[in-house]
């Protein structure tokens, strides 16, 4: 134990001492996914576009809401329709001829302007748009952070249902929210290139430059050298996934014109626990590989190109969850996989806690496995001497 | 007199690579290193393995460190088994080679005290230890300087204090004076003698004859992974020139192959 923790301290001194490792490992990847979303972000989001958007039971009090302010253009172009039109309406936003549909309370007008006391039960309004539009997507999360914004302020006197309406696509599966298929992706991939950081250089390189040796002629036991490098090397790809992550949280806005931050603060405390436990068992997954891999190679250059295929699976098994999503147990057994489906399951809230801990114990068993080969390669004269 | 280490018929046969093979001319793409190899060292002796290059010296260290196995035989080092008791072995060993190396990024003074931990030294025996080698070796004026920035001689002082840090009672060292000047390697082979005096017990390989005749008490000659002769100094040269000897023994050797 003691020795873990020393093996342990010695790879984060190794790595926080080290200016240039912290700032290219830690800080610049934030930095840089930040910069190119919102680069991005400006080219491909065109905050001047406008959305054309059906209201039902309109009135002056409600498009007020939507008043830009001095000198910007309108967003949001509203039209007036009648419920008998509903049906047609959905049609065309499937088309894409229209960006959503509002249904709002008959006295919804009346409501806002205060003079109105509704009946007990809390009045809906409905949005419908479709996922397979972007301008869809994006009219849709404008006009429910405004809503969400009213509701706050009307809380305390009447409850409003914003959540009512939905998603009209037939592309895919209705999920709760579109951006939630994306996340699974790019948490795997800033895991993947955190871990690709620093894995290589600190086992393969360290066989390169022939210091291993030196630690292995010491009474530590192979196992707790591999745990102690395991252990620091997970926490160190951690952080500059999270440092990826922030960068991405705060461009996102930008990129997406809707706003992450209310899809975040959407999911239950539960639920981060068990995003924070998937991931953990993906970053031990993904260290303990690339540090099979590392130990193999003979150098980090070589180390790095063995865990290009890797990275390659890695990410299109965290591209999966765009395309499909499953909710069969049998999947829970295949590594990475179930992480990503979890992660999928978590953020379009259809968490099951039998799939979690299916997931999390198999994982387990995979990291213990994957642990005890990189010992007996430590052991092993070929991989710790081979030239 | 007490055996304090002993290698008994100890085989290291080395799988060559496609590429090793057409360098050694082998056929068969195995390379037997050490070919039923037997010695005995004494407690508070210097033994010297002495042999050509390529002779399976280094192999035989390697495994009395037990950085590697051995595929047939045992070797016991104060009477522990290199194969059964490996953390054992190397709780009572110090081994220096130039293929240790320390990483560049680290202060002699960082790493002294890692090694330290790693051989269950309390932070007072660490610093005890520091307080006795460093000045010996003048490591003090270089302790807070990266490793990566010191010469070849300051590296080698730094890996030979710290290969020694737990004070363990067998020394084990490969070509101790490889790539050192005189001065250098003069506090080396003194530093050894030292050590004899407190009662440790040492074994080094070499190629050079002069540190044999200086330094060891006992010497092996191995040829092509064989004892070809083994005694003390005294029995091995029988007053003659130890160079001479080599040769008579290396002209035999190779004679009957
Ligand atoms: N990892 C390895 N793979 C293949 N062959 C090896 C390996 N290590 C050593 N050998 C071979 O085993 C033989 C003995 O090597 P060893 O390094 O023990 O010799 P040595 O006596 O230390 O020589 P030197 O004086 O040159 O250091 C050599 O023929 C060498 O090529
Ligand atoms: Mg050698």
């Amino acid at each position: 134990m003691n020795n873990i923790l020393t093996i342990i301290r010695k790879e984060f001194a190794r790595f926080f001492r080290d200016k240039r490792l912290v700032l290219g490992t830690l800080i610049l990847p934030g930095v840089l996914i930040f910069l190119l979303y919102t680069l991005m972000g400006s080219v491909f989001f065109d905050s001047e576009e406008s959305y054309t958007v059906k209201v039902i039971h309109s009135s002056p009090e409600f498009t007020a809401l939507f008043t830009p302010e001095e000198g910007e253009k309108s967003q949001i172009v509203f039209e007036e329709a009648s419920a008998a039109d509903a049906d047609s309406i959905k049609e065309e936003i499937r088309a894409g001829n229209v960006d959503a549909l509002v249904v709002l309370p008959e006295n919804f007008g009346d409501i806002l302007a205060g003079g109105f006391v509704p009946a007990p039960m809390a009045p809906n309004i409905e949005i419908w748009f479709d996922s397979a539009h972007t301008s869809s997507v994006s009219a849709y999360s404008l006009l429910s952070s405004v809503l969400d914004a009213v509701e706050d302020t009307l809380g305390s006197l009447y409850n409003i249902n914003v959540t009512a309406g939905g998603n009209l696509s037939t592309a895919q599966e209705a999920t709760a929210n579109y951006y939630a298929t994306l996340l699974p992706f790019l948490i795997l991939t800033f895991l993947y290139s955190g871990c690709m950081g620093v894995a290589p250089e600190s086992i393969a390189g360290e066989k390169e430059r022939g210091t291993i040796a030196t630690l292995l002629v010491t009474p530590i036991r192979r196992s707790q050298l591999v745990i102690g490098k395991i252990v620091s090397l997970s926490c160190i790809s951690a952080l500059s996934a999270i440092s990826s992550f922030i960068g991405t949280f705060l461009s996102m806005p930008k990129l997406m014109g809707g706003g992450i931050g209310d899809m975040l603060a959407s999911y239950s405390v539960g639920s981060y626990f068990a995003l924070f436990g998937v991931m953990l068992s993906a970053v031990l997954l993904i260290v303990s590989l690339i540090s099979i891999l590392s130990a193999l190679a003979k150098s980090v250059k070589e180390a790095t190109t063995f865990s290009v295929p890797l990275m390659i699976v890695v990410m299109l098994v965290g591209l999966s969850s765009m395309m499909f999503t499953t909710s069969s147990l049998g999947a829970c057994f295949i590594p990475v996989f179930n992480c990503v489906q979890v992660m999928a399951a978590i953020f379009s809230l259809k968490f099951s806690a039998v799939n979690f801990a299916v997931t999390m114990v198999a994982n387990a068993v995979y990291i213990v496995l994957l642990v005890w080969i990189l010992t007996k390669m430590f052991e092993s004269e070929r991989v710790v001497f081979g030239k | 007199m007490q055996e304090i280490i002993r290698a008994e018929n100890v085989r290291k046969v080395f799988r060559l690579s496609a590429k090793q093979r057409k360098l050694e001319h082998s056929t068969t793409g195995k390379k037997v290193a050490l070919d039923g190899l037997s010695f005995t060292a004494y407690e508070g002796e210097i033994y010297g393995l002495l042999g050509p290059n390529g002779a399976g010296k280094t192999t035989m260290l390697r495994i009395l460190s037990t950085l590697i196995r051995a595929d047939g035989g045992d070797a016991y080092v104060a009477g522990k088994s290199v194969t059964r008791e490996p953390e054992a072995v190397r709780a009572s060993i110090g081994f220096l080679t130039s293929e240790l190396k320390l990483e560049d990024f680290f202060t002699p003074a960082y790493l002294f005290e890692f090694f330290g931990r790693l051989h269950g030294l309390s932070a007072e025996q660490i610093a005890a230890r520091k307080g006795e080698l460093f000045p010996r070796f003048g490591i003090d004026s270089f302790a807070e300087v990266k490793v990566g920035d010191l010469s070849t001689g300051m590296k080698q002082k730094v890996s030979l204090v710290i290969s020694i840090i737990h004070d363990p009672a067998v020394i084990i060292f490969d070509e101790p004076t490889n790539g050192l000047d005189v001065l250098t390697a003069r506090v080396v082979t003194d530093f050894l003698r030292e050590l004899k005096g407190q009662g440790k017990s040492i074994i080094v390989s070499t190629h050079i004859f002069s540190l044999v005749e200086k330094l060891c008490d006992r010497v092996g000659i191995i040829i092509g992974g064989k004892m070809a002769a083994e005694g003390t100094l005294a029995e091995v040269t029988g007053g003659e020139d130890l160079e001479e000897v080599f040769f008579e023994i290396y002209k035999k050797a190779v004679g009957e192959v």
